[in-house]
């Protein structure tokens, strides 16, 4: 070998060992920590580094075509989008370490159409875009990150969502759960030379069906049951002095408290039996499980819920079922369910709860040969509840002819309040701002609704802009849904012919801007009462729901689900798929977290809030949620010109 | 021609060195500092960083040399190399020496307290070329205080520097190939530093590495 080969040689150990330092930023982070080492090594080793002082420029669109896959290492920098002067305000961000960009332009070969500025002195590798390609076409998950940008972010963040649940999921019982935590513990037992008429007095006094022989030693030796009462000594005219030792099932069926509740099961189907005795180490009596409690186990299911509110015979057994809602969709939640799915099981089955608390309602109010509606308004109207949602409802009724309207609308006001009454007791709590079918102003006819409706599109003032975001979201619960039909067609006609009323609407909707930060990641000081705190409905979810009901009522949506909406009114207006999609990942994101939040963080009881703080969340879902953020933004800004607002 | 003329003339090259080591390393000998050198941004600096067994450039012994080209702001892998010389014989470590020298050229050579690096490299080229190594060197021990004077006005070890300047670099100690990364990031905030107080050239910095010396280790 001569110089020269040696040289080559020489640099390509150079090469190598320089990329050390690369490698171990990449292994911190996503997506790079998931990429096989061999795509690692070859970002490593083809990546430059170059700094950025404050201030100065990294990328434009007057750049020209990309060049580099920019990857921060240390520093920020901020995006601002050229041109288009109306929209600027709206399209500042700020990237910071880990977060790469401008991945549309470079996949592309074409110019960025923002303006990246370094805000701090910052560090950023340069991957030439030729070994970007190379990258994305050898590495599935660069591939995958790449292409999906906010889908497989996701996508990560989901699963590790649902690690956290299935830990919280394991901890509830399942039929893999020991026997010692399951069924009655230390049950009564009495010994064998117990007469008969002792034993079961007590176990009458106990309100218990069976009783458990033991020996002094606490070693089970029999059961004695009911069936045994009729079989042993009814009909075998066994005196009540004799011994229950002479009645019981000798050897009674036992299985150690380490067994599992499948155990259990498999047992009592295999030997016909209704009890299993649980004994401890030593073999004396700790417990009894019964099929009943087996039984429980498994009670959590969607069709035996719904079986249950459908022909539960009163508000107590309701407010059991809601308790399953509860726990069945923090079960879905644990097995991956998206917020989409998951917010609108949860509506589906209060819609039942609803519908069956109405019913009960009804044997005591009757309103037959009258045509009325029950209408949800709000997040219900919307089919997007969470855990934890309050009660927003109204009543729409035709008063038929020679019937007096006043006396009818008091029999629904009388009515509507116990509905409202048992409502909350089954877990909805009452409307704080009285939106409830039992007051006057919401239990309405059919033409009174219409005139409440073009009043407000007519003088959109404030109060009526409020009531427009609420009452404007209905939908039909019980009865009559033609009313609500009604309703709406009238409502969509008068809404998209005055364009005023949808403009300030749409000034209403801007009041409110996503929480981002100009330097830092999110603004958390905007509510004063709440320090470092993001209320994720008020700056996030609401956004986008404010957004989709204008563009529905515009386009003529019947829907009335935020994503519904923004998927129809897409349509109605070439707005592009995968942009409308980017939107719906955001809002689904907000939507999960709030989801999370409420369930892993609400104590029991008491009413979960939306507020997070994003300093606690990992550095994966504080991306995610900066990325759903300028989404809201990004709808936003569309609002603003396509309804020319200027504040 | 010009490099035979060196070779006769007495630059003490080792007679005993292979035909292509020899002629690598006069054509090193015979070469100007081409390239533009008009300003930082255009000039080619090669970071240089060492291992050695010791402290001591007189008995003990140079184990590893890497360098790192940094060059229109960039710092590239790419244009990296590394000697290791913990196994080689004497003619595989002249030849990778002769390769080392072609890889820096005449390019200005940057390091962390140049007497000690330079030290051991001139010990080691002269004992296998037989050259006296004599290179522009931009010592960054100096230069620091002198260019960021408001983190500190004196020298101090290079990871109070990377703490005052929040690199985050890891833990444990680092291999030369990975301190010479470092080292590329500390020159190329350096040089923009250097820009806007006038030392624009290479030479101008290495003045102002040398004044920087001067006047703080007389004080």
């Amino acid at each position: 070998m001569d110089v020269g080969q040696v040289e080559a040689m020489l640099r390509q150990e150079g090469q190598r060992r320089a990329a050390g330092n690369t490698q171990a930023f990449l292994a911190r982070h996503a997506p790079f920590n998931k990429m096989a080492p061999a795509a690692l090594q070859l970002f490593a080793e083809k990546a430059h580094i170059a700094f950025y002082p404050a201030g100065s420029l990294i990328v434009g669109p007057d750049s020209g075509n990309v060049r580099f896959f920019y990857l921060i290492e240390s520093g920020k920098v901020q995006a601002r989008q050229a041109g288009e002067v109306t929209v600027t305000e709206y399209s500042i961000l700020s990237l910071g370490a880990g977060e790469s960009f401008p991945i549309g332009a470079v996949t592309a070969g074409r110019p960025s159409t923002n303006i990246y500025t370094a805000v701090e002195d910052t560090f950023c590798y340069h991957l030439p875009a030729e070994d970007y390609l190379t990258l994305m076409s050898t590495s599935p998950e660069f591939n995958l990150f790449c292409t999906q940008y906010i889908a497989s972010l996701l996508d990560q963040s989901r699963r590790q969502l649902q690690a956290q649940f299935a830990q919280k999921a394991s901890e509830q019982q399942t039929l893999n759960s020991p026997l010692s935590g399951i069924g009655a513990r230390n049950p009564t037992s009495v010994l064998p030379e117990t007469p008969l008429r002792a034993a079961l007095e007590s176990m009458s006094q106990l309100g218990i069906g069976s009783m458990v022989v033991a020996d002094a030693e606490q070693k089970p030796v029999g059961i004695f049951t009911r069936s045994d009462l009729l079989d042993r000594v009814v009909l075998a005219d066994l005196p009540l002095n004799s011994p229950i030792s002479q009645a019981m099932s000798a050897s009674p069926f036992t299985l150690n408290e380490h067994a599992t509740a499948y155990d259990a099961m498999l047992a009592m189907a295999t030997h016909g039996i209704r009890h299993v005795l649980v004994t401890d180490h030593a073999g004396r009596l700790s417990g009894v499980v019964s099929e009943r409690d087996l039984f429980a186990l498994q009670r959590v299911g969607l069709r035996q819920i719904r079986q249950a509110i459908e022909s539960a015979p009163n508000v107590e057994a309701l407010k059991a079922s809601a308790a399953d809602v509860r726990q069945l969709s923090f079960n879905m939640l644990a097995q991956g369910i998206g917020a989409e799915q998951l917010t609108q099981f949860i509506s589906a089955l209060n819609d039942a709860l609803t519908r069956r608390v109405i019913q009960l309602n009804l044997e005591n109010h009757d309103f037959s040969g009258i045509d009325w509606c029950w209408l949800a308004f709000g997040s219900e109207g919307r089919d997007e509840q969470t855990f934890s949602t309050d009660q927003d409802n109204g009543i729409v009724y035709t008063v038929p002819e020679g019937e007096d309207k006043e006396a009818l609308k008091q029999r629904f006001l009388a009515f509507a309040l116990d509905t409202n009454k048992d409502l909350d007791k089954v877990g909805f709590p009452l409307c704080k701002g009285n939106i409830m079918a039992s007051n006057p102003q919401w239990c309405l006819t059919l033409d009174e609704w219409r005139a409440q409706f073009s009043k407000w599109i007519r003088t959109p003032e404030p109060v009526a802009l409020l009531n427009a975001t609420i009452f404007f979201d209905f939908r039909p619960l019980y009865g009559k849904s033609e009313l609500s039909d009604s309703m709406r067609r009238h409502l969509l006609s008068q809404a998209s012919a005055t364009p005023i009323f949808l403009q300030a609407m749409a000034r209403n909707a801007l009041e409110v801007g996503p929480p981002l930060g100009k330097i830092r990641d999110f603004a958390t000081d905007l509510e004063p009462d709440h320090p470092g705190k993001i209320d994720l409905k008020k700056y996030g979810s609401r956004i986008f729901v404010d957004v989709a009901r204008i563009y529905a009522l515009a386009a003529g949506v019947h829907g009335t689900n935020t994503i519904q909406r923004l998927k129809l009114s897409a349509q109605k207006m070439n707005i592009k798929g995968e942009e409308i999609n980017a939107v719906l990942d955001g809002l689904n994101f907000i939507q999960l977290l709030r989801l999370q939040h409420q369930y892993l963080e609400g104590e029991p009881g008491r009413q979960g809030d939306n507020l997070i703080d994003p300093e606690k969340l990992n550095e994966l879902d504080r991306r995610i949620l900066k990325e759903s953020f300028r989404q809201a933004r990004k709808i936003q800004s569309r609002l603003k010109l396509d309804y020319q607002v200027n504040h | 021609m010009f490099g035979i003329k060196k070779f006769l003339f007495g630059d003490g090259l080792n007679e005993n060195l292979p035909p292509d080591v020899k002629s690598a390393v006069s054509a090193w000998l015979a070469q100007e500092a081409t390239g533009l050198e008009s300003s930082h941004f255009l000039t080619r600096y090669v970071v240089v960083d060492i291992a050695s067994d010791g402290m001591n450039p007189d008995s003990d012994r140079l184990t590893g040399i890497a360098a790192t080209v940094v060059h229109q702001g960039i710092v590239s892998p790419e244009q990296s190399i590394y000697v290791d010389l913990t196994t080689a014989d004497e003619t595989v470590q002249a030849r990778q020496l002769a390769a080392f020298l072609n890889f820096i050229v005449k390019s200005p050579l940057v390091s962390y307290h140049v007497a000690f690096v330079s030290a051991f490299l001139e010990n080691l080229l002269k004992k296998r070329l037989g050259i006296s190594f004599s290179a522009r060197w931009v010592d960054l021990a100096w230069l620091l205080p002198a260019m960021f004077g408001e983190k500190s006005h004196k020298p101090m070890p290079l990871d109070d520097w990377l703490v005052a300047f929040g690199l985050d670099v890891g833990e444990g100690r680092r291999s030369p190939s990975e301190n010479n990364m470092i080292l590329a990031r500390l020159l190329q905030m350096l040089v923009v530093r250097a820009h806007a107080k006038g030392v624009d050239s290479v030479e101008a910095l290495i003045e102002e590495s040398k004044a920087s010396s001067h006047l703080r280790r007389t004080r």
